[in-house]
């Protein structure tokens, strides 16, 4: 489970990841030297700081955002081999033939959702969609011209009048948009 | 003779002169020089002097056989001494009728000079001076030119009009069928064209640029790049297999001897090189007309565009060794045919690529002369590609990067207006380019110089299709193996069914030379016969095909503010990923150039620069404009279909004059006083008011107000306009200057924000209403009006302010005279009008936790009133009954048994909780602090912010206590707490908090009590909306007056509407005092049942108007509020950020 800090998974511990995220064992090796040359402290597992060191994720707006997406599910500060690749899974491109559930298009739009639910209540705020308006545009916009954004964004999705986006009305927003597309990557072999 | 040079076109002298600089063209072809122009100089005069020739005689009628021999021998004969001679004496020609003839229609033009032609017989005119003189070979050439587009456009329009036509034929192919019909006119009427006026320059420097610009510029950058892998792969790779296939097999065949010519493999090199270039006219006129998927779109056209280099590079290697024969080619000049590619290619690219840059920051300081604007892209762009063109370069690629470049920045720099210029005016260029390219095409095709041979233009035909398609599958399979979206087999058919050929390959087969490749005149039929096989037959067949395979289609649409924001997220989210990965793909690639723009280019190449995400704001700016303007334009309709519904003015014909004397009067008067126009209407409802008595109620107690559709359209407008037409921001121009566009109004970056919210408080009253249906439909409390059908979105809406007015004046009014009711009071102020009284207690409380199922609704304020409404609804007293407040439910709804009905509509007015509350601006909002909730959740791991938010938590908690002595006004306090969220306020949630900083009115309704503010709420609320009332009445009379001014045309309806709403302005501002003696009055007469609650509508009505205004006033003040607490918040964050 990449819990023991050799460099070599086990092929049991292969075929468990596959199962469980349907990477190919290949991908896996090629993952899992990744994860081995984020982890510093050779513990086996990631922490924060880990992910947080790679420069280009520390000056991504959200890059806070997405290092916590990956610890959202995992307990503690800390993510095994298993949970990283877990996270990972929701990106795979969905193939017609084999489709599991951590790729489909409903995960990916959860991934998404996620991201703006910064206190996880399962509903997008104003000030939520403020905070991530914020993260993403900078400080040049002014603060009045975000908060209209906000409001006009909430406004446009919102359903039930609750002056919040839940996941429901999230998706719907979303409809039309290639989310399979666009929250996929092609996981070399 | 002369006429004829001096038409030229300016291009061709300058090719003319240098041939004979050279001593003719002979020698300049010695000299090596490969380019375009140089070669075609000859075949190009001559074809300009046929083309005048021919349409001359056309024009002219001028029928002499022998002349036009004459003439054209002449001219090809004479070539190389012409031209100094051109306009500074006139040569001596021969004595030609043509010339004769020229001569005599410009005889004021030679009248200076001495010597004349042997034939002269028209000396004797040469000193008169001419009543009449005609002079058609002086604007000859761009006279005929301007014939040609004009014809093409009309042709153009032609089918347009013919709609059958139009959807079975792509455009193109029916502008080739006018062409030929134009060429076979021209043709028999002089037999002397033999090409068209479509010659490789007039092509490549006149009408290719326009359209590859236009692709370019408008060109998705996102798409075009996510792609450009592919792209690159069927431009490059794709093209030089196809050059190549094609061009072996048929010199294989040839070695059959089929064909009965000798096919030396270089030729066919050099014929397979040009004949497999995809066009990208041809494409983009199909393609556009189809509408498939814009990956299937890019992919193609992408390679159309791009494949220029590689075209040219190979038809110039070929080109060259087919001169240098065989024999004598060194593997060195393989080597730099190669190297010349990268060359070409890149050079092309980064020539374009410096002259968008170069363009965006000429565009920086243009906005002093903003009608220049245009000019600069159409000419910057022209320039790159005439510098490609300089080195040899590919100018496709020139132009079509130099546009993808600038597009961001230009567009970030230029106004509204020049946007708008560009856009049209490229479309137009290009399109009609487009339009005379295929009519050339077709006019071309008609000549006697052609060499048809069958089998070879049969299996040119068939290779063409087949190694398209082996092309096209094996390198979509190979494709698809690095990317993400799989090319599919109907995409990869559509795809190599799309594979189009088109004038580039006419241009570059007519650049040949006869004398070095002759096979020339085969090549020019064969791919005149390449073109009209692909674009007859597949561009006729490929829409029904598309449709048949089930393509999928493209859905041309603007992003919604959602889709555009969460598009956004996932790209950070995946560039992210590929970050984590370690993987440098798309997503990485692009965030990193974004970062560099963001950071270095837009600083310099944009003159204000807006921050990270341009686009976000764009879509924001563009779809509140376009809502804006939908929302003006329904209501223009709106009005012009209800002309005859009643208006505001139906108010004032409602009213009796003695009713207006004695309520209002003062009010009036003193409007008459103020204003004119006032005086003006309030005769005017007088006049009216004694013409109806007769049918309406005499009594204003008795006065119904039923907004029509007209008045609540005319207040919305109101609304709008007075948001945002009616400022007096006209800037006035201290000098007169001519090129000035003042378009102060006019850049979309500058949005009103206020406006919005105006907008969206509009709009929101529809789904309000919904809203409210669902929610009885789900047996949730809610107070219904059912007696309102129609419109009743907006009524209610209006009705929400109307109920809060009254009860604003009735808690006033009750709490002072008969304070002990003041219990049963259920308007907004119900609660604090109890905590008044304060004697609360825990069974109540207990009673509001477990009766209200509807725990988001703040309406349950005090459990004392919910308890009293209960016993009221079981045995109501006189008392009750005649409270008006009550009675208006009740004469409304008595129909049925609801249950709650005490909470009135604006409870479960969502709109109207979170933002449009007056309440929350003061009280609520100003005295709470404002604490960086969002952020300090965000981060609710780390440590600090945890004992932060328990610090501010603890500190909130600490306010709450001391104020919230019973146990009521706690309970007052949480109701905003859901309970699908229980513990957030427990907790000690941020969110909770920052909920109860933002001047939400949840907590309207307890912190007023809960606050340790001494002075009764309510009273202050009192003062403050009166003088909002009052205000806004100012502001509604000013922005009448300025509406006015501003429509001057459509005088008599705005006007009617000024006075309608003057009148309602007026006339609420006096319910509004008016509504407190009614009711005292009725307070006092029991007996008054029904009429008193007609009353109370009626005085909701009334005071609509006003309501609405007061309430609008607030909401900005509020919104005010908000954005400040925002802004704090936002400090707070960063603060935050920064120590963490």
């Amino acid at each position: 489970m990449g819990n023991t800090s050799s460099l070599l998974l086990r092929e049991d511990e292969i075929a468990q990841i596959q199962e469980k995220t349907g990477f190919t064992p290949n991908q896996i090796e090629r993952l899992y030297s990744r994860f081995t040359s984020l982890d510093r402290g050779n513990c086996g597992t990631l922490s924060r700081e880990d992910l947080l060191r790679i420069p280009e994720l520390a000056i991504n707006p959200l890059g806070d955002r997405i290092v916590h997406a990956f610890f959202q599910e995992g307990t503690g500060d800390s993510i095994n081999f298993l949970q990283f690749m877990q996270v990972l899974a929701h990106f795979r491109p969905i193939k017609k033939n084999k489709d599991l559930k951590l790729n489909s298009r409903e995960q990916k739009l959860k991934f998404a959702f996620k991201m703006y639910d910064l206190d996880s209540d399962g509903k997008i705020s104003r000030d939520e969609l403020l905070a991530i308006l914020q993260m993403m545009v900078g400080s040049n916009i002014s603060e009045e011209q975000l908060t209209s954004i906000a409001e006009r964004t909430i406004f446009e999705a919102d359903q039930d009048g609750d002056q919040m986006i839940s996941f429901a009305e999230f998706c719907n927003a979303l409809e039309r948009t290639d989310v399979e597309q666009k929250m996929s990557i092609r996981f070399l072999n | 003779m002369c006429a004829v040079h001096a038409a030229r076109p300016a291009s061709t002298d300058f090719g003319g002169a240098a041939i004979d600089g050279n001593g003719g063209e002979r020698t300049e072809k010695a000299n090596g020089n490969r380019g375009r122009g140089g070669r075609v100089i000859e075949r190009e005069r001559n074809i300009w002097l046929r083309l005048i020739h021919s349409a001359r005689r056309s024009t002219l009628d001028w029928h002499s056989p022998s002349d036009r021999c004459d003439v054209r021998t002449s001219a090809t004969g004479t070539r190389g001494n012409d031209l100094p001679a051109l306009r500074t004496k006139p040569r001596p020609a021969p004595p030609s009728g043509l010339a004769r003839f020229m001569h005599c229609i410009r005889v004021h033009q030679s009248a200076s000079s001495t010597e004349e032609p042997a034939g002269g017989s028209h000396k004797k005119d040469h000193d008169r001076y001419p009543v009449f003189s005609v002079e058609f070979a002086r604007v000859e050439t761009p006279f005929i030119i301007g014939l040609w587009i004009f014809c093409a456009s009309l042709a153009k329009i032609g089918f347009h009009m013919t709609p059958k036509l139009s959807k079975m034929f792509p455009e193109s192919c029916l502008l080739i069928v006018v062409g030929v019909v134009i060429g076979v006119l021209l043709f028999h009427t002089s037999s002397g064209v033999q090409v068209s006026p479509l010659t490789p320059d007039t092509f490549f420097l006149y009408l290719l640029p326009p359209i590859i610009l236009d692709a370019g510029y408008f060109m998705p950058n996102r798409l075009f790049f996510d792609h450009l892998g592919t792209i690159l792969l069927f431009a490059v790779v794709g093209t030089i297999f196809n050059a190549i296939a094609i061009g072996t097999s048929l010199w294989a065949v040839g070695q059959s001897g089929l064909f009965e010519f000798d096919t030396p493999i270089l030729d066919m090199m050099l014929f397979g090189s040009l004949v497999s270039a995809v066009d990208p006219v041809a494409v983009l006129a199909v393609f556009e007309e189809i509408h498939v998927n814009e990956i299937l779109y890019i992919v193609v056209f992408g390679e159309s565009l791009l494949n220029d280099a590689v075209t040219v590079v190979l038809y110039h290697m070929f080109e060259a060794y087919s001169e240098m024969g065989p024999a004598n080619i060194l593997p060195v000049d393989v080597a730099s045919g190669i190297a010349s590619f990268f060359v070409v290619a890149l050079g092309g690219t980064v020539i374009g690529v410096i002259w968008g840059f170069l363009t965006g920051f000429v565009t920086r300081f243009t906005h002093q002369v903003r009608v220049i604007e245009p000019i600069f892209i159409f000419v910057m762009a022209y320039l790159a590609y005439l510098n490609a063109e300089i080195f040899h370069m590919s100018g496709i690629l020139a132009i079509t990067f130099c546009g993808i470049t600038m597009k961001n920045y230009v567009e970030a720099n230029i106004s509204h207006k020049s946007h708008t210029t560009v856009k049209y005016a490229m479309k137009m260029l290009s399109s009609s380019c487009e339009t005379v390219i295929f009519m050339f095409l077709g006019v071309a095709t008609v000549n006697n110089a052609h060499s048809w041979n069958t089998w070879f233009v049969l299996l040119t035909v068939l290779f063409c299709t087949v190694y398209r398609f082996i092309g096209v599958m094996i390198l979509a399979s190979l494709a698809n193996k690095f990317r993400l979206h799989q090319l599919n087999g109907v995409e990869k058919f559509v795809m190599s069914y799309g594979g189009l050929r088109g004038a580039v390959a006419f241009a570059l087969v007519l650049l040949i030379d006869k004398n070095i490749v002759n096979l020339q005149p085969h090549f020019v039929t064969t791919t005149i016969a390449v073109i009209y096989f692909t674009v007859f037959f597949q561009g006729i067949t490929i829409k029904p095909l598309v449709r048949i395979l089930n393509v999928k289609r493209a859905e041309k649409r603007k992003p919604t503010m959602n889709e555009r924001i969460h598009e956004k997220l996932m790209d950070h989210i995946m560039a992210g990923l590929e970050d984590v990965l370690g993987r440098h793909g798309n997503y990485h690639v692009r965030d990193r150039f974004k970062r560099f723009d963001t950071k270095y280019i837009r600083p310099w190449l944009i003159r204000d620069n807006k921050g990270a995400e341009p686009k976000i704001l764009e879509t924001y700016s563009k779809l509140t404009m376009k809502e804006a303007m939908e929302y003006m334009r329904r209501n223009a309709s709106t009005i012009a279909a209800f002309p005859g519904t009643e208006s505001m003015s139906t108010l004032f014909r409602n009213c009796t004059q003695t009713n207006m004397d004695a309520r209002w009067g003062s009010g009036v008067r003193k409007a008459q006083n103020d204003d004119p126009l006032f005086a003006a209407l309030a005769q005017d409802s007088f006049s009216f008011t004694q013409l109806d008595s007769s049918v309406q109620n005499l009594d204003m107690q008795e006065l119904e107000y039923n907004p029509s559709k007209k008045d609540l359209t005319d207040a919305k407008i109101h609304h709008l306009l007075s948001e945002e037409l009616c400022k007096p921001r006209r800037h006035r121009r201290l000098s007169y200057s001519r090129h000035a566009v003042n378009d102060r109004d006019l850049s979309t970056q500058e949005v009103n924000y206020k406006m919005h919210m105006n907008m969206r408080h509009i709009i929101s009253g529809k789904h309000h209403h919904k809203r409210s249906k669902k929610l009885n439909k789900e047996g949730k409390p809610h107070v219904s009006f059912p007696g309102i059908t129609q419109n009743g979105s907006v009524k209610q809406f209006t009705h929400d302010y109307i109920n809060e007015m009254l009860e604003e004046s009735d808690s006033n009014d009750v709490d002072e005279a008969r304070p002990s009711t003041s219990g049963l009071n259920d308007g907004p102020e119900g609660g604090i009008v109890f905590t008044a009284k304060s004697t609360p207690t825990n069974t109540d409380e207990a009673v509001v936790h477990t009766e209200d199922p509807h725990p988001k609704d703040p309406g349950k304020r005090s459990s004392r009133a919910d308890s009293e409404e209960e016993a009221v609804h079981v045995t109501p007293t006189a008392t009750e009954t005649v409270l008006p407040w009550k009675r208006d439910d009740e004469a409304e709804q008595c129909t049925f048994p609801l249950k709650q009905q005490e909470f009135p509509g604006w409870c479960s007015n969502k709109e109207y909780l979170a933002y449009n509350s007056p309440s929350s601006t003061f009280l609520g909002g100003l005295d709470q602090p404002k604490v960086a909730s969002v952020i300090g959740l965000f981060r609710r791991e780390s440590t600090v912010d945890q004992e932060m938010a328990r610090a501010d938590a603890a500190i909130l908690v600490i306010e709450e206590c001391p104020a919230s002595p019973v146990p009521s006004a706690v309970v007052c306090g949480t109701p905003p707490a859901p309970p699908k969220r229980p513990s957030s306020a427990r907790r000690g949630s941020l969110l909770e908090l920052g909920a109860s900083v933002d001047p939400i009115p949840e907590e309207e309704a307890g912190t007023p009590e809960s606050s340790a503010n001494k002075s009764p709420p309510w009273a202050q609320r009192r003062r403050r909306k009166q003088g909002a009332c009052s205000s806004s009445y100012e502001d509604f009379r000013s922005n009448e007056v300025g509406l006015l001014v501003t429509c001057g045309g459509p005088v008599g309806r705005v006007g009617g509407c000024v006075v309608g709403r003057g009148g309602a302005a007026l006339s609420a501002r006096a319910a509004s005092s008016e509504s407190e003696l009614a009711r005292d009055r009725v307070s006092r007469s029991v007996s008054a049942s029904a009429a008193t609650g007609n009353k109370k509508r009626r005085c909701r009505s009334s005071s609509s108007d006003a309501a609405a205004a007061a309430s609008d006033r607030d909401k900005e003040t509020q919104i005010g509020e908000e954005q400040d607490a925002g802004g704090q918040r936002g400090c707070h964050a960063s603060a935050q950020w920064g120590s963490s």
